[in-house]
């Protein structure tokens, strides 16, 4: 008994009603498709089947060889089952189809992990690189653009007051002597600029291209040498190493990475910020680490314990609960470890060097932004 | 051929909510394995989806289209973004104002770019549909489209708006006029004549609505510079925004029905009626199941933390120190920061695409008809369409539905 069943020639936009009956010829069959009067329209060999999705209940048949739109149209979930059982064909073949895509996906995903994994290892030492390709002179316009905006930005409280405009008094150039010693052997291609400026926030920065800002309200928290020549030679880190271009190289890299993974190129969606948030904040915990480093080695030619940098961070703002549970988005590794590492880094100090300041150096440097407070205590040896 | 008059054909969709449901959860659970490359093979099993329950005189439409097809065009529209993104870098690192200017060129050329992205994604959607056999296609230049519209944009931004009617109109005579089906083109016999009216009157009562709304509720103390809006003044605020929704629900149902009503196959004509109310009722409903969905997601988060943190919660007291003690760990917290945000996003799509998708497609295919079939079955098939990839840059642009 044929099955009946809707044909469409591929051709025109027909719609048959046929019979379809299946005719053994050996090994291979043959689909007929007969319209109502019996009368032969197609003869589709069955290995050229293959189906097509349809909805549910509905079986969709075309082949290869003929017409690209022609279809055999199969309704009821009864007559359906006895085509598939009739051409176990259409198994195999949409097994295989199916083979292809978990084959392509699978093999996209492994390549796409890969991309991701070489991005998380290779973009710091890539970055790096890409850097040393940045002409200084492009690097430092950067960071006076920067500088600008900042200060625009901060316009309505006075801008970024420098509290000793004069570059030769005592504080200044013992300042600038210091960033000289630090910067000295690295190869940097930039001449330092530190400035101290007045802001009731504790903070201390370096930008592309030898600017570094310490802020008053940091300078004041600072109790011992240590603290603020340990902060200062990790700002110094940061220009040595050029973190600030890195950042950026790898921040950009990292949208684009992200907006090919989500799909959404203009990177404005949630899910594109917390990835950048997490892959950025890898990176740029390990530059902090760097710096901190590159704090230790300064010391070895210098009599500071770079360890006070932890301290005066600690001081300014200890890492509450929040932050030690949030700590794979931040940008700065928690403060204990960082403590943690420099002591081990400051362990082999060599003894009997000059101190980064002397006392009168650093009372002027203590006193630049105005008379602090409290008076510094006197200098105690390292902790 | 018969000279009766023929009854005109009911388009029937035969999809279930809790079908699409069914296939859109599976979708999203493997977008987390493969890193989010699912999403074309997603976005083809919605199509064929939606494809395959449009039914029109008994033939359902078929999605002829692959994942295959829009993964190789995403590769290829990064070809276009990749010089895109280190432009964009460079400008970032110049003076704010060669930035902003750098910035506003960019943004006019995704604009542009969008025109082109959308008449190429609907090009691969339609050479991608197949109906009794027979393929639609689509001709015109999608360079021409994407100017054209990208023109037109700039003078409803120049006339604050009141070009729109001419826009849209001469927009879908565009797409329309170079659609195919088979051999026989589609046609398109609207205007903005038919815009017009629904338009301005919506235009008018949302610019007095909201001067109004904004008038009163800002001297009721809904707007004020520092302090707690009055209550007055935010409800004030509130109705009159609710009104302009409204009006705007009720020119885009216009435009829907006279725009689809005016497409035209030969003799075969379109009519599509879609009432203001029906997509009220949309966004009502999409509102109540996000709602429901959200509620869910928050008792089931804070049985989860409860049993992460328990501590935290004892003698039904919540002390946030206990329960940042107990997070310590960065990984799971970030797991569960990641996974939380996860199961929010995935719910949000899933409304959408429920409610929002689902049920504007239903609307349109329940409330069209279609009369003179007969005359379609003359109809032949053209050569095949070798654009293997497309829709890629849609993709990245965003401007992709359905």
């Amino acid at each position: 008994m044929s099955i009946s069943g809707r044909f469409h020639d591929g051709l025109v936009a027909q719609v048959h009603a046929v019979g379809l009956d299946y005719e053994h010829a050996g090994s291979a069959g043959t689909l007929v498709i007969r319209a109502e009067d019996r009368t032969e329209l197609a003869r589709w060999p069955a290995a050229d089947l293959f189906a097509v999705h349809g909805r549910k209940n509905e079986l969709r048949l075309g082949a290869n060889g003929q017409p690209a739109g022609a279809r055999v149209v199969v309704k009821g979930s009864a007559d359906v089952g006895r085509v598939l059982a009739t051409l176990p064909v259409l198994h195999e073949k949409r097994r295989q189809q199916t083979g292809r895509e978990v084959r392509l996906a699978v093999t996209a995903t492994v390549a796409l992990a890969a991309v991701i994994g070489a991005y998380l290892y290779g973009v710091p030492l890539l970055a790096s690189r890409i850097v040393g390709l940045v002409p200084p002179a492009w690097e430092q316009r950067l960071g006076e653009t920067v500088a600008q905006q900042m200060e625009a930005s901060l316009s309505e409280s006075g801008g970024l007051q420098v509290c000793d405009a004069d570059p030769d008094s005592l504080a200044n150039r013992a300042i600038a002597r210091f960033g000289a010693a630090a910067l000295e052997g690295t190869g940097s291609p930039f001449d330092l600029d530190i400035k101290v400026v007045k802001s009731d926030i504790p903070n201390a920065f370096a930008l592309p291209g030898g600017q570094v800002f310490f802020f008053s309200a940091l300078l004041e928290q600072a109790e011992s040498q240590d603290e603020f020549a340990g902060v200062l030679a990790h700002e110094v880190g940061h220009v040595a190493h050029r973190h600030g271009m890195e950042q950026l190289i790898s921040t950009a890299g990292t949208g684009a990475l992200i907006g090919f993974i989500l799909g959404d190129m203009t990177g404005i969606s949630v899910a594109a910020g917390l990835g950048a948030t997490i892959i950025d904040g890898r990176f740029s915990r390990d530059a902090e680490r760097q710096a901190d480093a590159f704090a230790a080695r300064t010391a070895e030619s210098m009599d500071f314990n770079p360890a006070g940098l932890a301290d005066l961070i600690n001081r300014v703002g200890a890492d509450d609960e929040f932050a030690r549970a949030l700590a794979l988005l931040s940008t700065h590794p928690l403060t204990d470890d960082r403590k943690a590492a420099l002591e081990i880094l400051s362990r082999q100090r060599p003894t009997g060097l000059e101190p980064p300041f002397t006392a009168a150096e650093w009372a002027a440097i203590r006193s630049m932004c105005g008379e602090p407070a409290v008076t510094a205590p006197a200098r105690t040896k390292s902790k | 051929m018969s000279s009766v008059q023929e009854q005109p054909v009911q388009v029937v969709f035969t999809g279930t909510r809790a079908e699409l449901a069914g296939m859109l959860l599976r979708g999203y659970a493997l977008l987390i394995p493969t890193i989010g490359l699912y999403r074309f093979w997603l976005a083809t099993w919605k199509r064929r989806f939606y494809w395959a329950n449009t039914e029109i005189d008994g033939d359902p439409l078929e999605y002829t289209g692959n994942a295959i097809q829009l993964l190789l065009g995403f590769l290829m529209a990064l070809a276009v973004f990749v010089p895109l993104y280190g432009l964009f870098f460079y400008l970032s690192t110049q003076s704010s104002e060669a930035a902003i200017a750098g910035y506003s060129a960019v943004a006019v050329l995704l604009w542009f770019l969008m025109g082109y992205a959308i008449y190429r994604a609907r090009d691969f959607r339609l050479s991608r549909t197949l109906w009794r056999g027979i393929r639609c296609d689509q001709g015109g230049s999608a360079w021409g489209y994407a100017l054209r519209r990208f023109f037109w944009s700039l003078l409803v931004l120049v006339t604050a708006g009141l070009a729109y009617p001419f826009m849209a109109a001469n927009l879908w005579a565009y797409r329309y006029r170079h659609s195919w089906y088979g051999d026989r083109q589609f046609g398109f016999v609207g205007s903005w004549k038919q815009l017009a009216r629904p338009f301005y009157l919506a235009y008018v009562v949302i610019a007095i609505v909201g001067a109004v709304g904004l008038g009163a509720g800002s001297a009721m103390g809904g707007l004020p510079t520092g302090g707690v809006p009055t209550v007055e003044g935010v409800v004030v605020m509130v109705v009159a925004a609710a009104l302009i929704g409204l009006m705007m629900l009720y020119y885009r149902s216009r435009e829907i029905s006279r725009m689809f009503s005016a497409v035209r196959l030969g003799q075969a004509a379109l009519t599509v009626t879609v009432r203001a109310r029906g997509l009220l009722g949309q966004y009502l409903l999409f509102g109540l199941a996000l709602a429901g969905s959200y509620i869910v997601l928050a008792i089931g988060g804070l049985i989860v933390l409860g049993s992460l943190a328990s501590g935290a919660f004892v003698g039904g007291e919540f002390d946030p120190q206990l329960f940042m003690q107990a997070l310590q760990d960065s990984m799971i917290v970030l797991l569960a920061i990641v996974f939380g945000y996860l199961l929010l996003l995935g719910a949000f799509s899933l409304m959408v695409e429920l409610f929002l998708g689902l049920g504007f497609w239903k609307l349109v295919a329940r409330g069209a008809t279609i009369t003179g079939l007969d005359s379609l079955r003359t109809v032949r098939a053209r050569g095949e369409d070798t654009t293997l990839a497309g829709e890629g840059l849609a993709d990245a642009l965003n401007v992709g539905a359905y």
